[in-house]
């Protein structure tokens, strides 16, 4: 018998080199940026960044945990806990796709040089920004390309992240010099002003004091006149935007998937779950600052009429997240919003936080932000009133956990919040159980 | 005082006259044998006894006293010693066989009628593990021997007529002579790759020498459900709610009106279940001549579901020959079928909705209009309506059963045909050449019809939801498909496979001791060449004559699609050497080479599958020849390796998608839509599995041959199995890739044991039982290949994990240990998030103070560790009755019912409302009605239960009527009886994606409830 005969060529799936598809360097790279628009960003996200804070509850119906939402909110949250375990795969994951595509880049042959070297600094902008969230949420982390069971320190992890932001600086052009179909990557202004926020995590004071000025001195960035405009769809990457996830809600859709949804206001009424509603607590400080106009740029209230004329009726929760609010899209699965990573006010509060530390100027930066809002200029900020400004100008904006720990005000931020934080545990989250599973050798956070 | 005896020897089975059979004056050498018509003549002196023995039937005596006349009935022995087995490629007496093999013959399998004659078989033989649903047309779940394989194919594989096919639903079960069910490695390594996880050989009826013989049998049955759970009324309902939402509290909870004031009190099963109604008429027609033989056959089924409107019909032909030519050296066999069938499904989510649905809801409200989840929130009564002030919610996210139902509108055709040919030449008395092709064509139809318009307005929002808003819906978006009328989608299947065996046989026999037999060939064939082609369209006309997709409306746009499959050729070798020594010593080897088109960029394709068997017939020693009461006594032992070649592959490739994938982005000011890509899963090369077993058994008759069993004992090993491995959480990759990366293993013991007696001439009886235990490992798993999760409850919560030591895919969740009493109590121990009083508690495992994953616990598996079978028959005159039961337990199963409620609204079973807690020291066991959704053993069940699976009383008329030599009628009752403490509707649950062990295999979710039949049947012989 002919053996030939067992020569049967699949026909089920296409094989990548049957395909006649030619994969790019700028194909890898968006690649690494689609990681964005998964689900993880829309619900997970909101657990470890802002439910867990005192800036906001868990929402939606008492009997809808969100999966272990209600643990985050109560922090009562686990080694098992869901949302934990899906950010630090999430960010693993695209911290992957960088380094291939930085890879894929470097050896790829007639390739434009320029646009080479760009990719190559969006992608280490890209890693960059994920490791950094990795470290802050976890500490001593692996670092993938180096070992994936030895936990780096945390200064190794900073210097990682430096070098490859300062690699991008370096490469990256600014924010204007994109042609339009490019707005929307990363700018040499993105990297900047996340290296001046990585100093700050460091309390290198005066490299974070530096970094910022890069910025400010680019003249590429201003704050946008109306706090209130800033979440709306009509100011994305506009003059106040140094990074933002992209998302858009018409087909095909591709929104930050589901952002928008998960946080909408519930009931008959309502368009969205309802999770990741403000805290009495945030609206108390939103008061006692006099703070209207963020107040209401934040927060959404049942019953109020909302800038687009949408009248919120009678929802489950009294308070919604209206820096999550798609006008065009509501009740839609994808919005069409996106998300500010990192804008200038930001920039101006690092410059003036660090600017405390080095006997610079501290009340120019923060002064800029609160004659925004109608506040009243502070003559001699200290460390403290810049952290509180910090609080309600970023409210709601994935920052209020990681800054509570990083300014050591987390313990007595949850106790005035109700909730027990356990120093030398709760700083970091710990890591999800299922990596130790598959890595038993790997060491687990103190008191986890 | 000597006499001659003269009279005539019957087959029971047929009334015919039998020749040949050997008539001994017991203790003497003095015999005779019966001639063409049965008739035999001898003399005997008064006090001797005459012996009447004849291959396949039972030994009979008479002492002859002082008749003349001696008429005797001869009945079949089922399990004889000269019983042939068939053993692949070739037959071998059941004495003679080395490896283990259990069979089952026609009269067995036609006792429970079915449409697939594996659900007929379940508890008949040992090893052999069938989960069984009763929807119609569901396949059973056959294991044998246990699950060997983690992500591979778990299918047997089947052989018909020698012939290797996918199923046997398109098989008549009236038209099976015998199952041959090839369990041990030694017996089914002759099957190489596709053998692992056993083999069950079917051979279908031949036309038998004599008259022309025609049979009809007809049976009428009809079906309710078995072990129906008593669910809640309006009034638990009611309380139940209320205390839930008394517990939530808060601005948004509310509480329902009293019973009295709902509009209904629904009892959803007694909506949603009808009797189902079945029958079979069955037409054979067979005989055999000098040259040839014939088997005619034709069949109708036709069985309803238990849901409105759901059934199943099945016409099956067939057409068995053989011809003889030249002396009878050359033997042609055909064995020609055609089964069509068609069906009306129904969703077996209505179960599940049934289950969930309030008893408030009713099925209809007055206008006609399907009742819906609505609840008036502030007056607290179930309904649409609300007055000025007044809001209206949903109770629960239920949909209404009965509506499910009705708007289910799906039609099934399949059509399946299959053919054999074969030519057996006798080149010498001692070889033969088979040349076998077979040939298997499948067509399948579905077609669905959804009534988009109607199930908006008779079933959707009763206020807004109306024709004239379905309308303006329908004229704002006139090309989207969700405001079309309806929609219609057709696909059709075609799958072909074929097989071609060529092989030499050999048996001679030398200075009559020494027999040796011999088998060598060569088999190709091919398979899984499968086309697929599916349309939807929408907007046709709402009469069924117009669902044509030529009828669609055209603003909309008609999707098809279009694939084929890429079809698996195989090329082996294979060859076996028998050895016989007297009947004493046993021996046998087998070989395999096996080539399969799926690996060949595998560089070694081919496999070889070695196997080897030794038997020693004690009885036969002089030692033991003489030992009254001991018949028959057999030690055998067997060592093969089989594969599985149907396992899954990696393929390496850039992931690109047009869609909203998270390889896409959108970029400028226009946010244009860019696409991206990303490296595919990690690619391991991969071959198929091998599976090792040893055998060792031993087989017996004893006490006149009235107590005859086997006793088996195994171990199994599958080498690197393959598994789906999800790539570490902090590695680059993302996706999920296949390596092998475990052992499993099954050990186990199987019995079975037959007691058959004759009391005297006109009473008879026999006892069976079959047992088997099966132990499962998983072993050796590779460093961060464990802890793959499964048994997804959909809710978030999931119920099984891999991991090395344990069962293949084993239970892991909390455990629970009662229920919190009181707040200090949640306050001062460890728990999951921040629990209320009446919530289940579950067990700090490490003690650590705080429960996650470290603190769940494997509970073993949902696999049976054992099945037990048992069969009572008694026969008195033309009375036949029997009983047979069948087991299985040593597992455990989850009552996913009970466990997943979503939002609080959805009902309970009676039983849960009764013994619910209700505040501090009412129960420490059950939770109270506001509970957690969180998976636990609480839900976790002893799946251990037994079934009286069939009990038949049967009356047989001979020679009653001219010309009608036998009619048997029979009532039949069918699982009439369930002993279990399993709180669900069936213990048996195959699962979803046929039976996998990583999904819902032993989750109740929405399973068939299991149902009860009662049965009429005539059988009539010409």
């Amino acid at each position: 018998c002919d053996e030939d005969y067992l020569e049967v060529d699949s026909r089920d799936d296409i094989e990548f080199e049957d395909s006649g598809e030619v994969v790019t360097p700028e194909e890898m790279v968006t690649g690494v940026y689609g990681r964005f628009t998964g689900f993880s960003y829309a619900f997970s996200y909101l657990g470890v960044s802002e439910i867990i804070s005192d800036n906001s509850d868990k929402g939606s119906s008492p009997g809808d945990t969100g999966g272990d939402k209600n643990l985050l909110d109560d922090l009562t949250h686990t080694t098992s806990s869901s949302s934990i375990r899906a950010m630090w795969e999430e960010w693993y994951k695209s911290i992957g796709r960088a380094t291939i595509a930085i890879d894929y880049t470097q050896n790829y042959e007639n390739y434009d040089a320029n646009l080479k070297s760009r990719l190559i600094g969006e992608a280490k902008f890209l890693r960059a920004l994920h490791y950094f969230w990795l470290v802050r949420s976890f500490g001593d982390v692996p670092i993938q390309e180096v070992d994936l069971v030895e936990r780096a320190p945390e200064s190794e992890v900073y210097a990682y992240i430096i070098n490859d932001l300062q690699d991008a600086i370096s490469a990256l052009p600014v924010k204007s010099s994109y042609a339009p179909k490019d707005v929307g990557r990363a700018t040499k202004g993105s990297a900047q002003g996340l290296l001046a926020k990585v100093y700050l995590y460091q309390e290198n004071w005066q490299a974070a004091y530096d970094a910022a000025n890069e910025v400010i001195a680019s003249n590429q960035y201003d704050l946008h006149p109306n706090y209130a405009e800033i979440w709306r769809a009509s100011t994305e990457n506009g003059m106040e935007s140094l990074f933002e996830i992209q998302g858009r809600g018409e087909t095909i859709n591709h929104g930050i998937q589901q952002y928008s949804q998960t946080q909408g206001a519930r009931g008959s009424t309502g368009w969205g779950w309802g999770f990741n509603t403000p805290s009495e607590n945030l609206l108390n400080a939103f008061d006692a600052a006099g703070d209207d106009v963020r107040r209401d740029a934040t927060i959404i209230f049942r019953g109020e009429t909302l800038w687009d004329g949408r009248v919120v009726g009678e929802t489950e929760n009294p308070m919604y997240n209206e820096k999550a609010y798609s006008s065009l899209n509501v009740g839609d699965g994808d919005g069409d919003k996106n998300i500010r990573v990192l804008r200038y006010a930001e920039i101006l509060l690092i410059q003036a936080e660090a600017a405390t530390h080095i006997n610079q100027d501290a009340a120019t930066p923060l002064n800029l932000v609160r004659e925004r809002v109608g506040l009243a200029p502070i003559a001699a900020p200290t460390v403290q009133q810049i952290w509180n400004e910090r609080r309600l100008e970023l409210a709601m904006e994935h920052d209020r956990w990681f800054d509570l720990n990083r300014t050591g005000q987390a313990a007595a931020a949850m106790a005035a919040d109700g909730k027990t934080f356990v120093n030398g545990k709760h700083e970091l989250f710990p890591i999800p159980n299922d990596q130790l599973i598959q890595t038993p050798e790997m060491v687990q956070n103190p008191g986890w | 005082q000597e006499s001659t005896v003269t009279g005539t020897v019957t087959n029971a089975e047929d009334n015919m006259p039998v020749p040949g059979v050997n008539v001994l004056i017991k203790g003497t050498t003095r015999g005779t044998s019966t001639d063409f018509d049965g008739k035999y003549s001898i003399t005997a002196k008064s006090d001797e006894i005459l012996e009447f023995s004849y291959v396949g039937f039972k030994k009979q005596s008479f002492t002859v006293g002082s008749q003349t006349v001696v008429n005797v009935t001869l009945q079949n022995d089922i399990e004889s010693l000269s019983e042939i087995v068939v053993i692949g490629y070739g037959t071998q007496k059941r004495s003679e066989v080395t490896g283990a093999i259990s069979s089952i013959k026609s009269e067995e399998l036609l006792k429970q009628p079915a449409l697939n004659a594996t659900q007929s078989i379940q508890g008949k033989l040992s090893g052999v593990n069938i989960v069984n649903s009763d929807a119609p047309g569901a396949v059973p779940k056959v294991v044998i021997r246990g699950v060997g394989t983690a992500s591979a194919g778990e299918q047997v594989l089947y052989i018909v007529d020698g012939i290797q096919v996918t199923g046997i639903t398109n098989i008549n079960p009236a038209d099976i002579e015998t199952m041959d069910v090839l369990k041990d490695a030694s017996s089914t390594a002759i099957y190489g790759m596709d053998a692992a996880n056993g083999v069950v050989i079917i051979t279908t009826k031949k036309g038998k020498k004599g008259q022309t013989k025609i049979e009809l049998s007809s049976f009428y049955g009809a079906k309710t459900i078995l072990n129906q759970v008593r669910m809640a009324d309006a009034n638990q309902y009611v309380t139940y709610f209320n205390e839930n939402q008394t517990a939530i509290g808060g601005d948004n909870s509310y509480q329902l009106a009293p019973a009295s004031q709902q509009p209904a009190n629904t009892d959803w099963y007694d909506a949603l279940i009808d009797v189902g109604f079945s029958n079979s008429n069955n037409v054979a027609l067979s005989g055999a001549g000098d040259m040839s033989s014939y088997y005619f056959s034709f069949n109708n089924y036709n069985e309803d579901g238990i849901l409105k409107d759901q059934d199943l019909s099945r016409n099956t032909l067939r057409l068995n020959n053989t011809f003889n030519f030249f002396d009878n050296k050359l033997k042609i066999t055909s064995s020609i079928s055609g089964a069509f069938t068609k069906s009306t499904p129904k969703p077996f989510g209505a179960f599940n909705e049934a289950y969930r649905q309030a008893p408030i809801v009713p099925v209809f409200y007055p206008d006609g209009h399907f009742g819906t989840n609505d609840v008036n929130r502030t007056t607290g009564v179930q309904g649409f309506l609300a007055g000025l002030g007044e809001t209206i919610g949903g109770l629960n996210s239920v949909g209404n059963p009965v509506a499910n139902v009705f708007f289910s509108n799906n039609k099934n055709k399949a059509t399946d045909l299959q053919g054999i040919i074969e030519a057996e030449l006798k080149i010498t008395d001692f070889l033969k050449f088979t040349s076998r092709v077979g040939m298997t064509k499948a067509y399948g139809r579905e077609r669905v019809f959804n009534d988009i318009r109607g199930r908006y307005v008779v079933a959707g929002d009763p206020v807004s939801d109306t024709d004239q808003q379905f309308q303006n819906l329908q004229d704002a978006n006139p090309n989207n498909t969700q405001y079309a009328n309806n929609s219609l989608r057709y696909t059709m299947t075609e799958n072909f496979s074929y097989n071609w065996d060529n092989f030499l046989s050999f048996d001679k026999t030398f200075n009559e001791k020494h027999t040796i037999g011999a088998l060598a060939g060569i088999t190709k064939g091919k398979r899984d060449d499968f086309y697929f082609a599916e349309t939807t369209a929408y907007g046709v006309p709402s009469q069924e004559q117009y669902w044509s997709i030529e009828f669609a409306n055209g603003n909309y746009d008609n999707v098809s699609t279009q694939r084929f499959s890429t079809y698996t050729t195989q090329l082996s070798y294979f060859g076996r050497l028998q050895y016989n020594y007297d009947g004493k010593y046993l021996a046998q080897v087998n070989i395999r080479r096996d080539g399969v088109s799926t690996f060949k960029d595998n560089a070694e394709y081919f496999g070889n599958f070695p196997s080897f068997s030794l038997g020693w017939v004690l009885t036969e020693e002089n030692f033991l020849k003489d030992v009254n009461g001991l018949d028959f006594l057999k030690l055998r032992g067997g060592w093969g390796e089989v594969g599985n070649s149907r396992v899954p592959f990696n393929q390496f490739r850039f992931n690109t998608n047009s869609g909203s994938n998270n390889v896409n982005y959108v970029f400028g000011v226009n946010q244009d839509f860019v696409l991206g890509a990303s490296l595919g899963a990690q690619v391991f090369p991969i071959s198929w599995e091998v599976t090792e077993e040893t055998n060792i058994g031993l087989e017996f008759r004893m006490l006149d041959s009235r107590l005859a069993g086997s006793v088996d004992l195994y171990d199994r090993r599958t080498n690197d199995a393959i598994l789906q491995v999800r790539p570490v959480l902090n590695s680059p990759n993302d996706a999920n890739f296949f390596d092998s990366g475990a052992d499993i293993t099954n050990k186990g013991v199987e019995v079975e044991l037959n007691w058959r007696d004759d009391i005297n001439d006109n009473l008879s009886y026999n006892i069976g039982v079959v047992y088997s235990y099966n132990k499962n490992n998983v072993e050796n798993v590779k460093p961060a290949y464990d802890g793959q999760i499964g048994g997804s409850l959909n809710n978030g919560q999931i119920t099984k994990r891999l991991q090395d030591g344990q069962p293949l895919y084993a239970w892991w969740m909390y455990e629970a240990e009662g229920v919190w009493q009181n707040q200090a109590e949640i306050d001062n121990n460890p728990r999951v998030g921040s629990p209320k009083p009446g919530h289940l508690r579950y067990k700090d495992q490490n003690d650590d103070g705080v429960i996650d994953d470290r603190d769940k616990k494997f509970f073993g598996s949902y696999l049976p560790t054992y099945n037990l079978g048992l069969t009572l028959g008694l026969n008195y005159k033309n009375i036949d009755f029997s009983v047979d039961a069948f087991g299985a337990g040593g597992n455990k199963i989850y009552n996913g019912l009970k466990g997943t409620r979503i939002d609080g609204g959805e009902n309970i079973t009676a039983d849960v409302f009764n013994e619910r807690w209700t505040g501090e020291g009412s129960t420490n066991v059950n939770p109270g009605a506001n509970r957690d959704a969180i998976a636990s053993s609480y839900y976790l069940e002893d799946g251990d239960y037994l079934r009286i699976n069939n009990m038949t009383l049967g009356y047989t008329l001979k020679n009653v009527i001219p010309d009608i030599s036998r009619i048997r009628l029979y009532l039949t009752v069918q699982n009439p009886f369930l002993f279990t403490n399993y709180s669900g509707f069936t213990p048996e649950l195959v699962g979803n994606e046929d039976g996998a062990p990583e999904e819902r295999a032993g989750i109740e979710l929405s399973a068939y409830p299991n149902t009860k039949t009662f049965l009429f049947g005539v059988n009539i012989e010409l």
